[in-house]
């Protein structure tokens, strides 16, 4: 069985993922939510000195530098709205599963944004990946 | 006719907004990477995070907590965070399918349970058993 390429390097998010889950448990436990926020973008800014590009980072389309850079606001987004949630009187064992099922926002609009189309089995996994999100986080 | 309760609740709709700005963020990030590589999106990344950091620092009128355990924990989440963003952002180098590597990625919370039955010593339901039977064959359906 030949594994898709992108396959290793989704291991590696699901392990460091997976970890800083159960550390966003332990911080949260000491700090509120703003400030656990703030520590994880120190967090982000020290990985950037071995992540700074070779290459001069104006060579990239300004299209692609807006793209990035809004990518990041809305995971920083995302990621203030759950806390905000649990913060309304969202039960946790609701709210986490809930907003773990952004992958059927990519799924939805995956076609039309980035022209791809998705296989039967992928199709498949796609809804046994989100049953599984919802199971395991209950 | 009665609308739901949950349609009313604060909660809900913040977890609308999460569920969105998620999706965005995987789609976007995608279309940032057909350019630019995966070390230098995660480069940028923090940059996009700061004015949602300076927005937390306002609502906490520029005061925080003072826990040593809680700093190197959550600056710990920006470590992991940080090194599972640049190898989702090389996934989605590869070219491979969004739709099935944000699906795959998003099953994190499978090793997190098992962290939790490991180290916090919690405890698996059966709905925690099922959703790793589904886990496991979500990524055999992936990996054909």
């Amino acid at each position: 069985m030949i594994l898709p390429i992108w396959f290793g390097p989704a291991v590696v998010v699901l392990i460091t993922w997976g970890i800083a889950g159960l550390l966003q448990k332990l911080s949260t436990n000491h700090l509120s939510a703003e400030t656990a926020l703030l520590g994880l973008v120190v967090g982000f800014f020290l990985l950037d000195p071995w992540l700074y590009p070779k290459e001069s980072i104006l060579m990239y389309s300004s299209r692609s530098l807006v793209v990035a850079l809004l990518s990041s606001l809305l995971n920083a987004l995302g990621a203030w709205a759950l806390l905000a949630a649990m913060k309304n009187g969202g039960k946790a064992s609701i709210v986490v599963p809930f907003t773990a099922l952004y992958p059927l926002v990519t799924v939805a609009f995956a076609p039309w944004v980035l022209h791809e189309e998705i296989t039967a089995l992928q199709a498949g996994g796609v809804v046994c990946a989100s049953i599984a999100v919802v199971l395991l986080s209950t | 006719m009665q609308v739901p309760a949950a349609l009313k609740a604060k909660w809900f709709w913040y977890s609308i907004l999460s569920v969105v700005c998620m999706g965005g963020w995987t789609l976007l990030g995608k279309l940032g990477t057909t350019e630019i590589s995966a070390p230098t999106m995660q480069f940028l990344y923090p940059f996009g995070w700061l004015p949602v950091a300076l927005a937390c620092l306002w609502v906490r009128g520029f005061r925080l907590e003072r826990s040593l355990r809680g700093a190197l924990y959550s600056i710990s989440i920006g470590v992991l965070g940080g090194i599972g963003g640049l190898a989702f952002f090389a996934a989605c180098r590869t070219g491979g399918n969004t739709s099935a590597i944000t699906a795959a990625t998003a099953m994190y919370p499978l090793i997190t349970v098992v962290l939790a039955v490991l180290i916090l010593r919690e405890k698996l339901t059966w709905l925690h058993v099922a959703g790793l039977v589904f886990a496991a064959v979500a990524f055999v359906l992936f990996s054909l």
